[in-house]
């Protein structure tokens, strides 16, 4: 607003006093002071349309700040005058108040409307923005829900891990000091054996087969011999359950994953029922970067599920790996009953089951994506025509 | 930017006193008005004012006329300094070519003059002014009352500012006249040479201080 139009602008006479007023206050002056009076502009033309004042008409200024905005002329005493511009004086201040302070007012208005108008669009993008925010609302909840369940099951996973990974080691030392001895006094016990042989020269025959001693020997030899293939067993499942647990290894590092297979398969095997046969194919694998106890767990999930598969009725559960480029592929396959199309779709989902209560928790599959998905791999399962399951584990190299 | 009109030989500065809330603004006006000793003096104009108040302005003309035939105006405003007229407050002092800000010297209105001079700086670049080329001049008024800052440690805070500082007690007329005067010398200093108020018009920073009403 430049300062033409601002509130504060220099006011002129038109502004103030329009030319119908002009002539009442001509009037009503010529009436007060007896003679014809005219009004004047800043310049010293008649304003509005009176008759000239005459030529020797006193003037007096009409004031409303510093420099007159008009006169008023009359022929009469200049000081009679001067009173009666003083009297219009308070009219025109009057005036020129009430502009100043409406238009003051409207200014303020004006401002504060302009600011109300910014505000409002500011207000208006900012909703906008809030509505956008509170569609994608739903789904960026459930996003994030699954993202914090995920990491949750990992936690708990992993802190499971790492308590069975203790627990083995505890146990494994705990076995494997008894197991030192007993190897030893086997050993021991063997050569007693051997020595005690050579008393069948020194005793009687007849005292020696009257005690059946030739069958006591051979079966004593037969004895230590199971004895020493049961520590064996004993000392090989030790290895294999730290092998599984991983507890020496906790850390990400380089293995070959047939080697992981084996030892988890070695740790399996002694729990499968007789009736079921484990075949495995392996073929050789490129290193793999992993958390082997991880994988073995997430392997361990898929495997005890194939197993479960023909569990009741007997079959064959094939382990194959192979390599194609820089992909590992793992596939648990069994010949098993297969898994029902309406269950196909919820078999990843947590705490989903087709077990009965307290046979199994539903995280199995679960767990294992979870765990192979962190690997940068994924799991397909097929369901191949001639029956059975296929869980295909693959993996980047 | 001053108002110029070549055509009526007249160049109009507007300035403006600005505050808190009854720290003298309007009593500073008065005050001028009855001291001035101006070739031409208005009549001290106020606009509605309740319980003493301000709730529009106060206007003072004052001007003079150089040998050279100028007019040079002075509009003296005055603001309402209550926070609820802050739109009045920006309107009065849109197209300002100074300032006077009257600050209260109690120690209870500290806050307030801290508040009130944020505002300024805030309503000075909302009008699209300068304050680091307006010419600003800072007045510590009410120096009759007891309870007020002393002086040394006003000086101290304002000791890096860049705006001359005046100590008034408008009341008795003390100071106001130094610090309109203060004005006066950075207007000269501002507008002078732009409008060659010295070489067309013949005048230089004391007889333009004088003739416009400082001392």
């Amino acid at each position: 607003m430049g300062a033409e139009g601002g509130f504060d602008r220099d006011f002129t006479l038109p502004e103030l006093l329009s030319p119908r007023d002009a002539a009442e206050l001509c009037a009503v002056a010529g009436a007060v002071l007896g003679v014809p009076v005219a009004v004047l502009d800043a310049a010293g033309a008649v304003y509005g349309d009176g008759p000239p004042p005459p030529a020797d008409a006193a003037r007096a200024p009409l004031v409303v700040e510093l420099e007159p905005l008009g006169f008023i002329a009359a022929a009469c005493p200049p000081p009679a005058l001067a009173e009666v511009a003083r009297l219009l004086r308070w009219g025109l201040l009057a005036r020129a108040r009430l502009r100043m302070v409406s238009d003051l007012h409207l200014e303020a208005v004006r401002a504060d409307y302009a600011r109300l108008q910014q505000q409002n669009e500011a207000l208006k993008i900012s909703e906008a923005k809030y509505r956008e925010l509170a569609a994608s609302l739903d789904a960026k909840v459930r996003e994030q829900t699954q993202i914090i369940d995920e990491r949750q099951r990992q936690l708990y996973q992993a802190e499971r891990l790492a308590s069975i990974g203790q627990l083995a080691a505890g146990v494994a030392h705990e076995i494997n000091n008894p197991l030192g001895f007993i190897n030893s006094n086997l050993s021991a016990a063997e050569r007693y054996r051997e020595q005690l042989a050579g008393l069948r020269d020194a005793l009687p025959a007849v005292e020696w087969q009257a005690r059946d001693l030739d069958f006591v020997f051979a079966d004593f030899a037969d004895l230590l011999r199971d004895a020493r293939d049961g520590v064996d067993r004993i000392a090989r499942i030790v290895r294999d359950l730290k092998g599984f647990s991983s507890v020496d290894q906790p850390e990400e590092q380089v293995v070959d994953l047939n080697a992981q297979l084996a030892s988890l398969l070695a740790v399996v095997n002694g729990q499968k029922k007789a009736t079921i046969r484990l075949v495995t194919d392996f073929q050789p694998l490129p290193k793999l970067m992993c958390l082997p106890g991880h994988l073995n767990q997430a392997f361990l999930c898929i495997l005890q599920n194939a197993l479960q598969a023909v569990e009741a009725a007997g079959g064959t559960v094939t382990v194959r790996t192979r390599a194609v480029g820089e992909q590992i592929t793992v596939s648990i396959a069994d010949d098993g009953p297969g898994i029902p199309e309406d269950v196909l779709p919820r078999v990843f989902d947590p705490f989903f089951t087709t077990r009965g209560v307290g046979a199994g928790t539903g995280l199995g599959l679960t767990v294992a994506r979870d765990i192979v998905l962190a690997h940068g791999g994924r799991i397909v399962i097929d369901l191949p025509l001639a029956g059975g399951t296929v869980v295909n584990v693959e993996l980047p190299a | 930017m001053p108002e110029f009109e070549p055509d009526a030989g007249r160049l109009t500065f507007k300035l403006v006193y600005y505050g808190p809330a009854q720290g003298g603004k309007t009593t500073n006006l008065m005050q001028l008005h009855a001291q001035a000793g101006t070739q031409m003096k208005g009549e001290l104009m106020t606009l509605e004012t309740q319980h003493d108040r301000t709730l529009f302005f106060d206007l003072l003309p004052l001007g003079f006329r150089t040998a050279s035939g100028l007019t040079v105006r002075f509009r003296l405003f005055t603001v309402p300094g209550q926070a609820a007229h802050d739109g009045t407050r920006k309107a009065v002092l849109s197209r300002a070519d100074g300032v006077v800000f009257v600050a209260d010297s109690q120690r209870s209105q500290a806050t307030n003059n801290g508040e009130s001079f944020q505002n300024l700086a805030d309503n000075l670049g909302r009008v699209g002014l300068d304050i680091a080329r307006l010419p600003l001049v800072v007045q510590f008024n009410k120096r009759d009352l007891a309870d007020i800052l002393p002086e040394d440690e006003i000086r101290r805070r304002y000791a890096s500012a860049p705006w001359p500082l005046y100590f008034a007690a408008a009341i008795d007329g003390r100071g106001v006249g130094e610090t309109f005067s203060a004005l006066l010398r950075l207007v000269w200093r501002r507008y002078a040479d732009e409008y060659d108020l010295g070489g067309r018009h013949g005048l230089d920073e004391a007889a333009f201080v004088a003739a416009g009403g400082g001392a």
